[in-house]
């Protein structure tokens, strides 16, 4: 008789399009099957829209995901200037470009603290914390706000770079390069978080393909797309911006969660290149085409049909879909394919074979938002009992499991040993 | 067949003369998009916007899957009603010249259009090629076949076009709810504009 | 349950325990109450820490416009932590709807479906504005402990007989 226990993971689940509550089938501690289930924050936002005009819509659009949110507003404005014909200036085109590293900056930053977290390594998740206020400061400087910087518009962007903004880019540029490499140092050749991640959450090049895995998920199978490379939009035509994937690095491409994390520290110091590039090569000129709202609307009203604006987001491409109607203020219909839709589809196979200490840790891994599990419902099927395991007991466990790793470092040789 | 790796990557025209030549009576209309970027507004990447007929749509597909491997995106829909078909059928006959202006053979159904977006070419630089496949289905018989055997990727896409529009994926094994609440009365389909939409009452203003 | 020790509400407010709960939030607000464990704001320094379940807690964050599918859970939450307790809602979202309005799907503002002491404007807040939220929390516990106020107890006891006929406390 087996005796397999179904864990349902946290209906609570932080996110914005992509919050799963994930039953988890196991045998003893090992996982046998995962069946997935997002939907808890599903707020309608495209059904919203549809009460909305196209400006509005760009102030909704920010709101999908606090995280992302500048990826967002350009992919929905890329569609709405694909089926308008609109130009964008070089200035413009930079600016967002410019923006969308930083965002990229940030985002990798606290992922890979919120990784150290999950794994029990505290100190590198303060030190990713204290390192990512640096970019939040100048992104704020930017945009006066820290999370949704209502940047973008139609035709351009809002806010310039000025001198001092350059300044503040440049200095932030440096100091990265200067503390980002300690902090790789400490986690990535540490051994314990090394055997916590290697081989944790596989998820092979051909998985990737058919379940369509995007970005940094992809890439760690050994995937080698990135869309700014692929199809160079904004600024990105400038560069030349090649796909980070690890056997480039370390000679082969395991897919796992350390994987995964490498390929996030090492997108980081290419944003932080892109980032110079874009400073050095930033044209003069307007950076936007028209600045008056009420002419835009009025020529957006006239616009008719469909447009597809897809873009490289930090977690994966992110894709928009939008529909307009000629004569018509709102917007026909819109969808949003955030790229943790995507990669969600992939962990059923990346829990397969894992311990549920390392749930967390998987479930984190493609980035699907910051603090995932909230709460853990337990049913033992067999006395027809429930509790409740908390997300601290379940971060226990996983921290357990990384103390005990720890204690046995001395026997424990790291399966694939990455840095050699 | 599944989505794999393979070597056969072709540019635009190749690929748009290989489908005219496959497909030819199915195509309802087919239009390439060009995008332009950077300081010296060079074409970037290009998109392929067909739509297709509906007994071609797997045929299509299969002969898509011959090509450097297919990054499935997302199914995006709309519920285009009766209007919307009148408008195509005219503008096709405008274009075909068609003498016999009254011919019954595109009936003015009340459909859904289905859009399938695709990446394929992805390896080479600014080599990308977006590929919208769209179908338009009937609301008298609102089904598809599912795409979940090539890629199994598209499970979400499908389950939420079931649980929004309510069209059947045929082949699809799970189509559950996916973002609706679980207890949604599974009768509403939120994105559809006629009578199965959510009634007014349902929308909250909150403030 | 509801006479509360005198002693107990004059030390609670030296070190409250925080747990938060997204109820459809884009995530803006939850990073920046990430940012505040973070050492540049480092909350902690208020004695104040955060705790993952509601069971442990003396505060409670909520974010978001509350969907439908989480309204039972925010109650249950809710009804799960020990009195005396304080809800702060961060983020226009939760307080007001904000940009969020005409969906099907959303059942908020937070306000709508557990009482709620504390309002935190901004889209999103600073992490300056989430700390100032929470000490005023504590303002909120410690008048507790000066005047009990009987409509308040009231109101709770009534919400207790409510969640016990859910079901909600059953757990």
């Amino acid at each position: 008789m087996s005796t397999t226990y179904t864990i349902p993971v946290g209906p609570v689940h932080v996110g914005l399009k992509e919050p799963i509550t994930a039953w988890l089938e196991l045998e003893g501690e090992r996982i046998v099957n995962a069946r997935v289930r997002p939907g808890a924050i599903h707020r309608g936002i495209e059904f919203m829209a549809r009460e909305r005009n196209p400006i509005q819509v760009i102030y909704l659009s920010e709101r999908i995901c606090g995280i992302c949110s500048f990826s967002h507003v350009i992919c929905f404005i890329r569609a709405v200037e694909d089926l308008a014909q609109m130009n964008v200036p070089v200035r413009g085109q930079y600016i967002r470009s410019l923006v969308l590293e930083l965002e990229r900056v940030h985002s990798h930053l606290l992922w890979s603290g919120v990784a150290c977290y999950t794994i029990g390594f505290d100190s590198a998740f303060h030190l990713g914390m204290q390192m990512r206020e640096r970019v939040m400061d100048v992104l704020e400087l930017l945009s006066g706000n820290r999370v949704n910087y209502g940047v973008a518009t139609f035709g351009g962007v809002r806010w310039d770079v000025t001198p001092e903004l350059e300044k503040a880019l440049r200095g932030m540029v440096r100091y990265y390069r200067q503390e980002f490499t300690p902090f790789r140092e400490i986690v990535m050749e540490d051994p314990v978080a090394q055997a916590r991640m290697r081989n944790v959450g596989v998820l092979t090049r051909d998985e990737a393909v058919r379940y369509s895995a995007v970005g940094p998920t992809a890439r760690a199978s050994g995937l080698r797309i990135d869309l700014r490379k692929s199809s160079p939009y904004e600024a990105y035509a400038d560069f030349d911006v090649e796909p980070v994937v690890p056997q480039d690095y370390f000679g082969e491409a395991h897919g796992d969660v350390l994987d995964r994390f490498a390929v996030r520290v090492l997108e980081v110091y290419q944003s932080l290149d892109i980032i110079e590039k874009i400073l050095d090569g930033l044209p003069e000129g307007p950076f936007v085409e028209e600045a008056n709202l009420n002419k835009v609307m009025a020529s957006l009203k006239k616009a008719d049909g469909t447009g597809w604006g897809i873009i490289e987001a930090p977690r994966g491409d992110d894709t928009h879909i939008v529909s307009l109607k000629g004569g018509v203020d709102n917007v026909l219909w819109w969808k949003v394919r955030a790229p943790t839709y995507a990669n969600a589809v992939s962990w059923p196979i990346m829990f397969r074979g894992n311990e549920l200490a390392d749930a967390p840790l998987i479930i984190n891994s493609i980035d699907p938002c910051i603090s995932c599990m909230e709460r853990m419902l337990v049913t033992d099927e067999r006395e027809y009992r429930s509790e409740v395991v908390t997300r601290s007991e379940l971060v226990k466990r996983s921290r357990q499991k990384t103390f005990e790793l720890g204690s046995l470092k001395s026997k424990y040789v790291p399966g694939g040993g990455a840095e050699q | 067949m599944t989505s794999k790796f393979k070597k056969m990557a072709v540019d635009c025209e190749t690929l748009v003369a290989a489908l005219k030549a496959k497909f030819a009576d199915d195509i309802v209309r087919l239009d390439v998009r060009e995008h332009r970027g950077g300081s010296l507004n060079e074409v970037q990447s290009r998109d392929l916007w067909i739509e297709i007929s509906r007994t071609a749509f797997r045929p299509f597909l299969d002969f898509l899957f011959e090509y450097d491997f297919v990054d499935f995106h997302v199914i995006s829909g709309d519920d285009v009603g009766i209007a919307d078909a009148v408008q195509t059928q005219t503008q096709s006959q405008a274009q075909d010249q068609n003498p016999d202006g009254q011919n019954q053979e595109k009936p003015q159904e009340d459909s859904v259009l289905l859009h399938y977006h695709f990446s394929l070419f992805q390896r080479s630089r600014c080599g990308r090629m977006g590929v919208t496949l769209s179908v338009r289905v009937p609301k008298g018989d609102l089904s598809v076949p599912s795409i979940f055997d090539l890629l199994p990727g598209s499970e979400y896409s499908e389950r939420e076009m079931h649980e929004m529009l309510g069209v059947e994926f045929v082949g699809l094994p799970n189509s559950a709810l996916v973002f609706l609440p679980e207890d949604w009365n599974e009768e509403i389909k939120p994105w559809r504009r006629d009578g199965v939409g959510p009634a007014l009452e349902a929308l909250r203003e909150l403030s | 349950m509801k006479s509360f020790d005198m002693d107990i509400l004059r030390i609670l407010p030296r070190s409250l325990w925080v747990t938060t709960c997204n109820s459809g939030s884009c995530n803006g607000c939850d990073i920046e109450v990430v940012a505040t464990l973070g050492p540049r704001y480092d909350i902690e320094r208020f004695g104040m820490k955060l705790v993952g379940t509601p069971r442990h807690a003396d505060v409670l964050i909520v974010t978001g416009p509350v969907t439908h599918f989480m309204h039972e859970k925010l109650k249950r939450i809710y009804h799960q932590m020990p009195d005396p307790k304080v809800v702060v809602v961060v983020g226009n979202c939760g307080c007001s709807g904000d940009v969020f309005y005409k969906s099907y799907n959303l059942d908020g503002p937070v306000d709508n479906i557990i009482p709620v002491d504390v309002y935190v404007h901004g889209c999103a807040p600073r992490p300056e504005a989430v700390i100032e939220g929470v000490t005023k929390a504590v303002l909120k516990l410690e008048g507790l402990g000066k005047k009990p106020d009987k409509k308040e107890e009231a109101q709770e006891a009534e919400a207790m007989k409510e969640a016990e006929a859910a079901g909600g406390v059953a757990l």
